[in-house]
This record gives C-alpha cells, structure tokens and sequence, in this order.
C-alpha cells in the first residue's frame, strides 16, 4: 500500500511494481511520456466528490471563486472535475481558484483545520469529513461527469508481452469482484461485508468509514462496467490538453489494451458470503 | 568473561531473530527470488477509490 500517486508511478517505473491502480491522467501522461505501460482495465466508476467546510461560506459551486481547492496529483480526474464544474457554471479553474496537491490521506485533516478550503478526491476521504462533521459534499461527480472514471488498473508493457495470462487471471479477479459488490440485491450486504475486510486487512482503516463510503448512497462509487470505453478516455485526454498538462492528444490505442477486458466480458460474480471459507 | 560474551551473543541471537520475524516480509522475498514466469505479479494501490 503507498500513500501517494508519484510513489506509486516511481515503483511501477522502477519494476517494484508490474501493475498498479493510478488515476487515469497519471496513465495517460506516462504513456505520453514513453513509459511502456498500458491501461487495461478501471478499478471503478465515481467516487469522488468535491467538499467543503460544513460551516463554511461555500455554497454553490461559484463560491469556490478565490478558494484554495486540495487535488491529488495534476494529472487526476479529480483535478479535471473541478474544471469540469467551474466550466459548467461559467468561471475558468486557472483563473478563479488555487489548486493545491496533496497527499489523499492529508485532505481530510487539512480541511479541518482550515488549511484549504476544499478538496476534490475519491472515497473515503470525503466520507471521513462527512462523518467527522466538518465537511460537505459539495458535488458528487456525477453531477458534471456522467460515467466519470477516477483509477484505472495499469500494467507494464513487458508484463503485458511476456505474461498474459497472469494479466487476464487480475482482470478477471476484478471484473468478478465488481459483479460481486454490484450483485442487484445483494449488493449492499456484500459491501458491508468487503468495507470490513478490505478495512481492516489492506485498507487499514476504520470499517464505518469504508461502510459509509460504499453505502451512503448505494451507487456512490460503482463497480461496473469497468471496461475502457474510447469516449471516456477521449473526454480525459481532451480536457488534459485543454488544461495544459498534455502537449497533444495521444490515440486511444497507444494507451489502452483491451483485450483483458474483452476476456472477461463473460465473468460472472464470485460465490462468496461472509463466513464462506473461499470464493468460487 | 565467558558468561558475559554468552550473554551478548544471546542478545544478538534474540533480536536478529526477532528482527527477522517481525521486519522481514518473506512472502515477497521469496517471489522474488521465483522464475519470472511463476512470480506474483505485485499490484500498487493506495487507500482511496
């Protein structure tokens, strides 16, 4: 587990790490960069939202004129959000507020403390301000990005080249979990359940949070369908150039391997309740 | 003389092997000395969606 989006991009360049889940910019701009990795997969769809002081003066997404907004890397979807909305509501990002990065981890505790004024980043860390009572979803992404794409699953070309179906077996694996946190009525059984393992064992953090996240509401952050889709990837490659962190627009196949996603089109759900000794 | 080096050695006995118990991480040392065709791939993520 990293605690930050440039160590994860060290590790994975450096072959510490074959594969990693990054937020797409991030993807896209190494690709740009010549690094030979490939998306192959999403790790899920919304999840971030944009949140502000509880008690604070921000309101409407135009009160964020003049305003120091937390953002996890220039190169995320979270970034772009923001430009997303301000756009919608006729003020310019660049221009009207101060963008910050920050660490996600360090967002919540910054807001509280009145460091910064909002943040823009994925669950659940806007569901640890909700819960400790000085934050407010501003927005959902949703509202401005339909079908918004926050961490992709990214994977080394050499990988790719020399061990495919080791890259099929992890596609596989999270094509399954997502039927499986998404399966209709099951679904929020299954939640509480993975906001309690994936809390205390990979997370580290506390379950009621993890619950609140992937509960409050049901769709808050879904798990399907994660394959790449061209248009969502062209929409973020579009808005990287519009604002200034991609030279030139880079084709959907330079970045983007779809041939897991197609092999696990079929995959079903795993077959797995809490107290099952595995899943099938 | 001699009882004080048994107990030194001792020392140095138990904490290496409990710096080996708690610190080393064997499951990736091991992969890591697999084949390349039969390692675990590792997967970065950090605690966020």
């Amino acid at each position: 587990m990293f605690q930050g989006f440039p160590e994860i991009k060290e590790a994975l360049m450096s072959n510490k790490m074959q594969a990693a889940f990054m937020v797409a910019p991030m993807a896209i701009a190494l690709r740009a960069q010549g690094v030979p990795v490939k998306i192959v997969y999403l790790g899920h769809r919304y999840g971030s939202a944009v949140v502000v002081r509880r008690d604070g003066p921000v309101h409407r997404v135009s009160d964020l004129r003049g305003r120091i907004v937390a953002v996890p890397s220039r190169f995320s979807d979270e970034r772009l959000i923001v430009f997303r909305a301000m756009a919608a509501n006729g003020l310019d990002a660049k221009k009207d507020l101060r963008m910050v990065e920050m660490a996600p981890p360090d967002v919540a505790g910054a807001l509280a403390a009145g460091a910064i004024d909002a943040f823009s980043m994925g669950e659940p860390y806007p569901s640890q301000a909700e819960i400790g009572g000085f934050g407010r979803v501003l927005f959902h992404a949703r509202q401005y990005w339909p079908d918004y794409i926050s961490c992709v699953l990214v994977v080394r070309q050499d990988v790719i080249d020399k061990r495919p179906d080791a890259v099929q077996v992890l596609v596989d694996g999270i094509a399954r979990s997502g039927l499986w946190l998404d399966e209709k009525e099951r679904a929020k059984k299954h939640r509480l359940h993975a906001a309690d393992f994936v809390g205390r064992f990979y997370y580290h953090q506390d379950p009621k949070l993890l619950r609140w996240a992937l509960t409050n509401p049901i769709d808050r952050v879904k798990y399907e369908p994660l394959s790449p889709r061209r248009a969502d990837f062209e929409t973020i490659v579009n808005l990287m150039v519009q604002t200034g962190v991609l030279d030139h627009a880079i084709p959907f196949e330079d970045f983007v391997d779809t041939r897991f996603a197609e092999g696990a089109r079929a995959m079903t759900a795993w077959k797995y309740e809490a107290g099952d000794d595995r899943a099938r | 003389m001699q009882k004080l080096v048994l107990a030194i050695g001792a020392w140095i006995i138990a904490i290496t092997s409990a710096h080996f118990a708690l610190n080393v991480n064997w499951q990736v040392l091991m992969n890591d000395r697999l084949p390349e065709g039969q390692r675990k791939l590792n997967v970065a993520y950090i605690p966020v969606t």
